[in-house]
């Protein structure tokens, strides 16, 4: 079944959905103003970073340990040297604030039918080809309009709309500071909190702020190095020792894997990390496949077709995980969740709605089985 | 006036491009700040070697016409201490003046209003305006390039008719050398998505962008004072004073003899060679050969002038 892209936006629920690809700065509470002039952002401490003399410093939140002189920036474009000491230009700076489904993120088995209160800053430690939402995510924070929004009332914001905070949209890692704050004051308050992120992060600070993290979700671009070079200006190695890291952890993880046609989406590639997955991190995190909309540098290439998220859907289930999806295809088989022991649907879902709920405590309501994920 | 057409004019015959070495016995007092009676010296030896024209100012006359705008993209990075000299776009200034481009035509520009700031660089003095594109903004619309994608500042595409390129000469741990090439990523807004690699081959890709490439008039490098060591910030004890101002039409040529006295620098600092340090500025040969200009020293006529 063909659906097209307006109509996947109708079928939409939810305060603020936008785009397909589960992120968006194009429409919310606050929107981004690409090639805005004369913000001028405020300069908070960085964490995780060292001196090396002279007024240099070398970032140790990701992979890249940006060596950066007196007055300059990291890759990220976001955390700055004042002098031989690193700030960042985006703690409590979000330039994007939207309420979405948490099917959106996507999160299948994270309160399924809840709300998100989600956020981001400028700015990101990769650089993706095809990124969608890189007005955003490729940009500084003084391209963009953003507002002060501190981790208390983006607390008070997301209670007030009975969701959870997410950060999402860019990269969460970049304003890592910002998250563990958030995450800290929303863990008082009793609201939970969740990441959306590339993974491309040092294991120190993501387990930091793994302590106050209730879910995460990691973007596993492509499953070879080559992908990661040629076309997000990043590693794939790291990537998947933070997936580990996120298990070890016990915060409920699950993995989104861009289908980009040509080059990402080969046979031997997905059943590769299916079978890393397995190995790795166990069967019962979930992986979603989900369809390539040309964007960015990459406005060349056709959308997935679904047969490539059916096939790669496939792949996944044959290689022992239990719970794979498609996504950004609305009615395309794959959106449910199926108890692996009984097969019956537990959780029925159409684009970022959910129509029905069989779980009970956690337990398929037919069978019993336990479905992992956090439930209640 | 096209590029290309600005970079045969006056120049020799040979086919050559010609780069003008202008040394000068002191061109700084107090330490940083340059002597403006020296730089006036220099400015018309450098551009009449350069043009063959009579004076300075017919020089910059070849160069740029007088109903254009012209912008003067410094280098502001590393503040006063290893930034364009003020006084050196000032003496710039005013023979554009002479040449009928008046200072109301002339914007001097980098990345940031603050690092013009702390450069010296103010409107408030009145002699031509200085915008940061942080104030004036980035386009829209992306430049894509071959291995990346960019928005080009507002003051580029809208502000300016021409570019005099005025870089600092220093060693970067990064890319090697920047000098006029690299002094380009000032033009866009990501420069931070394109320090892998040894900038390679992203400072080429930037340099061809049709609106930053037809642009460029003419370069001046500010090596009065290079930072030979642990740039591009300026770091105390990194310095050599070289009195020298390079001039070119080809930027690529003119980084090209700019790391052949930053090369000679870093020797006299007791510095091992850039390949050595494993820091070679490999993007100089892929902007050669994407036909930016001629890196290859036999290739460009090379005049050195002491005043």
């Amino acid at each position: 079944m063909m659906v097209s892209r307006r109509d996947f936006f109708r079928t939409c629920g939810g305060v603020g959905c936008a785009l397909a690809a589960g992120a968006s700065a194009g429409s919310g509470l606050l929107r981004a103003k690409p090639a805005f002039a004369g913000n001028v952002p405020r300069a908070y401490p960085a964490r995780f970073w060292k001196k090396l003399g002279q007024k240099r410093i070398e970032c140790e939140l990701c992979p890249k340990h940006c060596q950066v002189d007196d007055r300059e920036r990291g890759f990220c474009g976001v955390r700055e040297n004042h002098d031989g000491e690193y700030k960042t230009l985006v703690w409590g700076q979000p330039c994007a604030i939207h309420v979405d489904p948490i099917e959106k993120k996507p999160l299948f088995h994270f309160l399924p039918g809840t709300r998100a209160f989600s956020l981001a800053t400028a700015g990101c430690n990769l650089e993706c080809k095809c990124c969608q939402n890189w007005d955003i995510s490729q940009s500084k924070p003084e391209d963009v309009d953003f507002r002060f929004m501190p981790p208390d009332e983006v607390v008070r914001n997301a209670k007030d709309y009975d969701a959870c905070v997410t950060f999402t949209y860019s990269e969460p890692i970049v304003f890592l500071e910002y998250c563990i704050d958030t995450a800290m004051a929303a863990r008082k308050a009793g609201v939970r909190t969740t990441m959306v992120t590339g993974g491309s992060g040092e294991a120190a600070p993501m387990k930091e702020a793994l302590k106050f993290l209730d879910a995460v979700k990691v973007d596993l671009k492509g499953f070879t190095e080559d992908y990661y070079q040629r076309l997000c200006k990043g590693k794939l190695e790291p990537v998947l020792k933070t997936l580990e890291v996120i298990r070890a952890s016990g915060v409920w993880l699950e993995l989104v894997h861009l289908c980009v046609p040509g080059q990402n989406d080969s046979e031997p590639e997905i059943r590769a990390m299916c079978h890393w997955v397995k190995t790795h991190l166990g069967a019962d995190v979930p992986v979603h496949f989900t369809r390539f909309h040309p964007e960015y540098q990459m406005k060349n290439l056709p959308p997935t077709p679904n047969a490539t998220l059916v096939r790669c859907r496939e792949i996944g289930l044959g290689e022992g995980l239990h719970f794979v999806y498609t996504g950004n295809v609305p009615g395309l088989a794959g959106e449910n969740t199926t108890c692996p022991k009984c097969n019956k649907v537990v959780v029925a879902r159409r684009g970022f709605e959910v129509d029905e709920i069989h779980l009970k405590a956690g337990h398929c309501a037919f069978c019993g089985a336990t479905i992992p994920g956090v439930w209640s | 006036m096209a590029a290309i057409a600005s970079r045969t004019s006056g120049e020799p015959s040979t086919g050559k491009p010609r780069v003008v070495v202008v040394k000068a016995k002191k061109a700084l007092v107090h330490g940083y700040d340059a002597d403006r009676g020296a730089l006036r010296a220099m400015l018309a030896a450098g551009l009449v070697a350069l043009t063959q024209q009579k004076d300075a100012v017919a020089s910059l006359s070849k160069l740029v016409r007088p109903a254009e705008r012209i912008g003067f993209k410094i280098n502001g990075l590393a503040a006063r201490q290893a930034a364009t000299h003020v006084e050196l776009v000032d003496e710039v200034s005013a023979l554009l003046a002479k040449a009928d481009v008046e200072g109301r035509q002339q914007i001097a520009f980098d990345r940031f209003a603050r690092d013009l700031s702390a450069s010296g660089f103010s409107s408030r003095l009145g002699r031509y305006r200085c915008v940061g594109n942080d104030e004036a903004g980035h386009e829209e619309e992306l430049s894509q390039m071959p291995s990346s994608a960019s928005r080009l500042s507002r003051v580029l595409t809208s502000q300016v008719d021409g570019v005099i390129n005025l870089p600092v000469l220093k060693q970067h741990m990064l890319a090697g050398m920047t000098g006029a090439l690299k002094n380009n990523f000032g033009c866009i807004h990501n420069p931070n998505k394109m320090h892998v690699d040894r900038c390679d081959p992203f400072i080429a890709e930037v340099n061809a962008i049709p609106a930053i490439r037809d642009k460029q008039r003419l370069v001046i490098m500010d090596a009065l004072r290079p930072v030979v060591d642990l740039g591009p910030a300026y770091q105390a004890g990194m310095i050599e004073v070289a009195n020298t101002l390079i001039f070119a039409t080809d930027l690529v040529a003119a980084d090209a003899v700019g790391l052949e006295l930053l090369e000679k620098l870093r020797a006299r600092h007791g510095l091992p060679t850039l390949a050595k340090a494993g820091v070679t500025p490999t993007y100089l040969a892929t902007a050669a050969k994407m036909g930016l200009g001629v890196c290859d020293l036999s290739g460009i006529e090379v005049v050195t002038i002491e005043v």
